[in-house]
């Protein structure tokens, strides 16, 4: 009778097993589907051959030098651009998975801890000083990871810091930031700074180069790959605070460990590419509708589908019309009634269980 | 601010009461002297006499007014984005006293500021009618003698120059400038008339490039419509007003000559030579790549320097037909704009000689 159970239960958990496998083969055919289609997609026409033909060549022999016009369209505008989104995407992702797990509260996103804000701030601070490049850059890190540590400092109270006052603290210095980057706008100059500020605020891969993607690479790929390496800590954090406490977590500093994670990728991303909504919020609830709430298979998910979800809004954004369309009004236009109908879903659900 | 408020306003008290006094005991001529006009929103405006201390909250208006007054005198307040362009310009330079003019009056957004406006005491503010009512309201509610302008063409360029001479009394200057621009508009048409459609060069003028890339079609964009003016097409003539695009795009639309905006001050045509994409349109080949000048105002916008600009497009995009003298040009403008003799350093400034002198056609603006 046991072994019978027994076996139903291993049966059961290969199901699952191959169910997984299956969706991830599907979500990384996709992602690789969108990252081919997004090479060869553009204003300026370039043949699908010739394009993947470039690719090659520019994968095997990348110090050729470039003279022809769709060499440079392809390698140098597209590569970059399509890689950047790909990476900014799966650290918003990954960041908004965590932060999820962490504060157990499906509604948290990688704005809520202030860095985004914080990042804006600098970036607005560094036009407004005539600031361009890597200190701009810099700049802009700097001040992510500042918002960060005001937070910490806000939260901790008698030395120790519950959730919700973080998420509150998060908000005070959001909105300070918010404030604060809302004076710039207002002292800018309409002809110069003020449309600089407000287009890089609207956030944009329309800049990428190869040295911004290089710049942004480090810190977008690196936190991510430490977040996944807490997958287990993160599966802990979700648990009520007692429980996690009683399995050993030290969840205090595991918590700040991941704040950290995050605002190193959001730092990276907002800096190369301004702030970019929706894609942290919606992509981890899809990635666990896929695969489930364990930690260990839905944050590889959530970095697959955030890649894909956003190099598919950032070629629509780029070939859809003549004018580039502000990222932000596609992500949340497709993002908002998918997060929607996500939502409906989850609930129904859990009221059905 | 505010312990000077309560001063200010006795002081206008006073002079309100002064001005009753003057007006009853005046004789007739001083009233048949109150000027009545319609603003471009459509309000009446009733000025007893001209306006003699005017705040420009406008950008491009504040130097309009001085060269329609061919002072600075009766400039008392204007934009901080418009003084900092004069103090850096050339009219810095012909006007210096007018350094001391406030710019507090207004923040760079055309936001007012009333208690420094009432500090200047103006008896005319003139203000953007298209910038929503919440920046007019707040002159309305102070009593401010308010007249709303509107941008975006020609007409209307003149429509309000006309307005301000009349306002600041001095009609007579108005007559000539508006003249010059007619016969200088036509004289360009008439002869791009002639010029068959693949003829013209289609021109892309990029009115931001450093950091988000931006470009209009024609319709409404002064800019633009000056381009089509001087015998060129405008190469982002698809877009729908003033939209940003990507390099891509502007490979795809390979212009024939690229125009550079005049607001960003580090954007010169290296931008363009050293871009891996731009650098390989036509217009970089054929290094046809060129910045707009900077004179008493810059040259992109409407101004009272317009024609002038036109004149450099046109024997740019069109060398074989137009042939026009631009530094005579320029100096008989300046004369008559600012009186003010312009030397041959100061042409060379603003045409920015020195940063692309050598791009193709650009030996006709040097000095000979």
């Amino acid at each position: 009778m046991s072994s019978v159970s027994e076996g139903l239960a291993v049966s059961r958990r290969s199901r699952e097993w191959t169910r997984t496998t299956l969706v991830f083969a599907a979500l990384l055919a996709l992602f690789f589907v969108s990252l081919l289609v997004s090479i060869c997609a553009g204003r300026f026409g370039v043949p699908v051959g010739r394009a993947l033909a470039l690719v090659w060549q520019g994968a095997t022999d990348p110090s050729r030098p470039l003279t022809a016009m769709d060499e440079r369209i392809v390698l140098l505008v597209r590569a970059p651009r399509v890689l950047l989104a790909a990476m900014a995407g799966a650290g918003l992702a990954v960041c908004g998975a965590a932060l999820q797990g962490v504060f157990r509260n499906p509604l948290v996103s990688p704005d809520i801890l202030g860095i985004s804000q914080g990042a804006a701030f600098g970036g607005a601070l560094a036009i407004m000083l005539g600031i361009w490049g890597l200190p701009l850059i810099a700049m802009v890190f700097l001040t992510g990871m500042a918002a960060l540590v005001a937070v910490g400092f806000l939260a901790r109270v008698d030395g120790r810091t519950e959730t919700v006052t973080v998420i509150l603290s998060g908000l005070v210095v959001s909105s300070m930031f918010a404030a604060v980057v809302s004076l710039l706008q207002f002292v800018a100059d309409p002809e110069s700074s003020l449309p600089a500020i407000v287009y890089w605020l609207m956030g944009s891969f329309a800049s990428a180069t190869w040295e911004r993607t290089l710049i942004a690479a480090p810190g977008l790929l690196i936190g991510a790959a430490l977040l996944w390496s807490l997958r287990f800590r993160l599966n802990i954090l979700s648990l009520e605070e007692a429980e996690a406490k009683s399995l050993g977590a030290k969840t205090e500093r595991e918590r700040w460990l991941v704040f950290g994670l995050v605002a190193v990728i959001v730092g990276s991303q907002v800096a190369v590419s301004g702030i970019v909504g929706w894609i942290g919020i919606v992509i981890p609830h899809a990635a666990r509708l896929l695969v489930g709430h364990d930690h260990r298979v839905m944050l590889p998910a959530s970095i697959v589908l955030g890649a894909t979800f956003t190099i598919i809004i950032d070629t629509l954004a780029r070939t859809a019309t003549a004018a580039e369309i502000p990222l932000g009004v596609i992500t949340a236009l497709v993002g908002a009634p998918i997060f929607a109908v996500l939502l409906r879903r989850h609930y129904r659900e859990r009221s059905s269980r | 601010m505010t312990s000077r408020l309560p001063a200010t306003m006795t002081h206008v008290r006073k002079a309100l009461v002064g001005l009753a006094l003057c007006a009853a005991f005046a004789v007739h001529p001083v009233l048949a002297e109150e000027i009545v006009f319609k603003d471009q929103t459509g309000r009446e405006l009733r000025l007893a006499k001209p306006a003699e201390r005017v705040v420009s909250i406008v950008i491009p208006m504040a130097s309009t007014l001085i060269a329609l007054d061919g002072g600075t005198s009766k400039l008392v307040g204007m934009n901080p984005t418009a003084k900092s362009a004069i103090t850096q310009g050339i009219l810095g330079k012909i006007f210096p006293q007018a350094r001391d003019i406030a710019s507090d009056v207004t923040s760079p957004s055309f936001v007012p500021n009333v208690e420094a406006l009432a500090a200047v005491n103006p008896d005319l503010v003139v203000q953007w009618g298209s910038e929503g009512e919440d920046k007019v309201a707040p002159l309305v509610n102070a009593g401010l003698n308010t007249m709303l302008i509107l941008y975006g063409t020609e007409e209307l360029t003149r429509d309000y120059m006309t307005m301000a001479a009349k306002a600041i009394g001095r009609p007579e200057r108005i007559g000539q400038l508006v003249d010059w621009r007619d016969s200088v508009q036509k004289e360009i048409a008439a002869k791009v008339a002639a010029i068959p459609e693949d003829k013209k060069p289609r021109v892309l003028y990029l009115g931001r490039a450093l950091t988000d890339l931006r470009a209009s079609g024609t319709k409404g964009n002064y800019t633009e419509w000056s381009v089509e003016l001087a015998g060129g097409r405008n190469a982002a003539a698809e877009l729908a007003g003033t939209v940003s695009i990507n390099k891509e795009q502007i490979a795809t639309w390979n212009p024939d000559v690229i125009l550079l905006n005049a607001f960003e001050a580090d954007l010169d045509p290296n931008w363009v030579y050293n871009d891996p994409i731009v650098s390989l349109t036509n217009a970089a080949r054929n290094h046809k790549v060129y910045k707009l000048p900077l004179g008493g105002y810059r040259w992109d916008p409407p101004s009272q320097e317009s024609p002038l600009s036109w004149m450099w497009m046109a024997n740019l995009l069109h060398p074989e037909i137009f042939h026009y003298d631009l530094r005579a040009q320029m100096k008989q403008a300046y004369k008559t704009l600012y009186n003010y003799d312009l030397a041959d350093a100061d042409i060379d400034g603003i045409l920015w000689v020195a940063k692309q002198g050598d791009a193709t056609d650009y030996q006709q603006f040097k000095t000979r």
